[in-house]
């Protein structure tokens, strides 16, 4: 069942360029579609069922014969594959509307499609080198998708994209090599085993630094950052909240915490860095945001100030700061999901993505402006909105760590966080309404049905925090909080 | 030994001719040369398959492709390079020796014998029996890059 998340999305994409030649539009919209809620279907039932007793490895068996084809599930893959199937369906839904002016919709999907069984590979596997493997999947299918508007910025933007992706794949696959030549191996558990017989601190301190590096850069985080500002704006919209949303975590964040926390094991070492880097990210970012003209940029900083939050998090290492950053994950992926959809419907209706000639338009878009408000106030941490809670989380984890100054940090960058969204907002939606934008009307609704639904999941996960918590983010900072024994003990060498 | 050193050589020069030279067909040719010293490295080392496909797929098939997408396309305006680059290169690169020569001391006296685990065996053995999850990885790059491709070169139709 496991192995639909990775070969569903792979058949599926293979044949849609085929059936996008019978039917342009609506085969390949029902189809993709179809897919995601399957998806999103099986991991919220039946994948709790597989990880009732606690993780488990399943072998892939073709024709009764077991096949070289291993995946790992456990809380914390599951609660990833839960926020990407969410985040991808609503995506999907929203593109009904807004690809059609790009055309060649099938070509679209498939992409989309082969981008979500890379993140679903990436989060399952349990080898170093298939990490590698699906991070290129996923990475492949993304540049095109920025690129898909064919305009000098896109493509400019992608290639910049490409270039420094490129850098953080050497890196990676350097330090893969590396482990690869100390331990004789590539697996999860036989790496974490290999590495504390050889007690090899300085390989490990290297390696470290390049995952640091690489997934740093894949995460975005500030110096690792150039490249995003670029790419998230210039992509069409759905595909800038997949990047912001999902990709930047499930490549940068989840592929580090996973190595970092299940193979190396946390040392204090390895947590400041974390903790610093998260902490310089999230100050440096709002700040450029705050002078952002361009909506999507702004966002896009944002992006990065708020991945700053979850690797912060995660990187005081307790159980309580680990659910903190995991929560602000998932609530980040569907504030900045639903706010990024929100840029594409403005942009959808006015042509245009500068803030100082907006205003007033929540008069003419009201759902619009509805939504990205609770968008923005989840993100800013208000409550009873999500955001709130996972920030509270974070901040109370490192004044129990005892890290004072970063919890000061992190409570005055939320008001600069406001500052720079209500300006989004006013600039955006209150105020009057420019005479130019008279006859601009409300995105259809395919584009609305999805805002929507991610507004509402931000207030009813806001409401039942506690429910959500317990049911989602404790399995999953439970197997991160294990450390090493997770790979060593539950998967069995 | 000193045969591959020579080797080695061969294939750092090479590398640094193929990013400094300013006709593309040159920097092209200069990869190609690198890669073939590469693999005839990798031949020296026992390691015949890596060299096969070193030669075969980065000697050849890559430079064919390189060959023809310069041949393809022209040069459009002048774009001047910024003197910087000119100079940053050879301080990183210096840069990276250094670091190469001290790191790799201190990794080479560490690293153990490679332990003979259940990963080793026939070539074959290894890459459908047990690297079976990496083909379908390999797969999914290749299908990535063919939709990236359609997707990129489509011609954009104005009506839809």
């Amino acid at each position: 069942m496991i192995f639909l998340f990775i070969g569903l999305p792979l058949v599926v994409a293979a044949l849609l360029p085929l059936i996008g030649k019978i039917s342009k539009r609506v085969l390949p919209d029902l189809l993709a579609n179809a897919v995601f809620l399957l998806l999103l279907v099986l991991a919220v039932t039946a994948g709790r069922q597989v990880i009732s007793e606690g993780p488990v490895l399943k072998q892939l068996n073709w024709l009764g014969e077991p096949v070289g084809i291993t995946v790992a599930v456990d809380g914390f893959s599951l609660f990833m594959l839960m926020a990407i199937s969410l985040l991808t369906l609503c995506v999907s839904l929203y593109s009904i509307d807004y690809m059609e002016r790009y055309g060649a919709k099938a070509n679209y999907y498939a992409l989309l499609l082969m981008m979500a069984a890379g993140m679903n590979g990436l989060v399952l596997v349990t080898d170093l080198f298939n990490v590698y493997l699906f991070l290129e999947v996923a990475a492949i299918a993304s540049y095109a998708l920025v690129a898909y508007g064919l305009e000098h910025d896109e493509l400019e933007a992608s290639f910049k994209y490409l270039m420094l992706s490129v850098i953080a794949s050497a890196a990676i696959l350097i330090s893969i090599a590396v482990l690869f030549g100390m331990t004789g191996s590539l697996g999860f558990t036989a790496v974490a085993a290999g590495l504390r017989s050889l007690d090899a601190k300085f390989v490990v301190g290297f390696c470290a630094a390049l995952f640091i590096m690489g997934f740093g850069l894949k995460a975005a985080l500030i110096p690792f950052h150039a490249w995003l500002p670029d790419a998230h704006p210039s992509a069409p919209a759905p595909i800038s909240a997949i990047l912001s949303g999902l990709l930047i975590k499930v490549s940068g964040v989840y592929a580090l915490t996973r190595i970092l926390f299940n193979v190396f094991g946390l040392t204090p070492a390895l947590s400041q860095v974390l903790m610093y880097l998260g902490a310089v990210s999230i100050v440096v970012a709002a700040f450029l945001a705050l002078g952002q003209k361009d909506m999507k940029r702004l966002l896009a900083y944002s992006s990065i100030s708020q991945v700053g939050y979850v690797v912060l998090g995660i990187g005081i290492g307790t159980p309580l700061g680990i659910a903190g950053g995991l929560f602000h994950l998932f609530n980040h992926a569907l504030a900045k999901g639903l706010l990024f959809l929100n840029s594409g419907s403005v942009q959808h209706a006015t042509g245009t993505r500068n803030l100082e000639e907006m205003g007033g338009l929540a008069k003419r878009m009201p759902v619009t402006a509805a939504t990205s408000l609770i968008g923005s106030l989840s993100i800013v941490g208000v409550p009873p909105l999500s955001g709130f809670w996972s920030k509270l989380i974070i901040i109370m984890a490192l004044v129990q760590a005892k890290e004072w100054p970063l919890a000061l940090v992190a409570i005055l960058a939320s008001v600069l966080t406001l500052w720079y969204y209500l300006l989004m907002q006013r600039k955006a939606f209150f105020g009057k309404l420019d005479e130019k934008w008279k006859n601009v009307k409300e995105a259809p609704f395919w584009m609305t049905a999805s805002t929507v639904i991610l507004a509402l999941l931000s207030i009813g996960v806001g409401l039942f925090f506690s429910a959500f918590i317990k049911s989602w983010i404790q399995p999953a900072s439970d197997v991160l909080a294990r450390g090493i024994h997770l790979a060593l003990g539950s998967w069995g060498i | 030994m000193i045969w591959q050193i020579l080797l080695l050589s061969g294939v750092v020069l090479f590398s640094i001719l193929a990013i400094l030279s300013k006709d593309l067909i040159k920097s092209a040719i200069s990869l190609a040369l690198a890669s073939l010293f590469l693999g005839i490295l990798f031949f020296q080392m026992n390691a015949p398959y890596a060299g096969v496909f070193e030669i075969s797929v980065v000697a050849g098939l890559i430079t064919v492709l390189f060959m023809l997408t310069i041949a393809l396309t022209k040069a459009e305006g002048d774009v001047r390079e910024s003197k910087l680059a000119r100079l940053i290169f050879p301080l990183v690169f210096v840069a990276f020796i250094l670091i190469d020569v001290l790191v790799m001391k201190g990794l080479l006296q560490k690293v153990p014998a490679l332990p003979e685990t259940s990963e080793s065996g026939a070539f074959g053995d290894v890459l459908w029996k047990q690297r079976t999850f990496d083909l379908i990885g390999q797969l999914a790059i290749i299908l990535a890059g063919v939709f990236s491709v359609l997707a990129l070169f489509r011609k954009r139709n104005k009506d839809e």
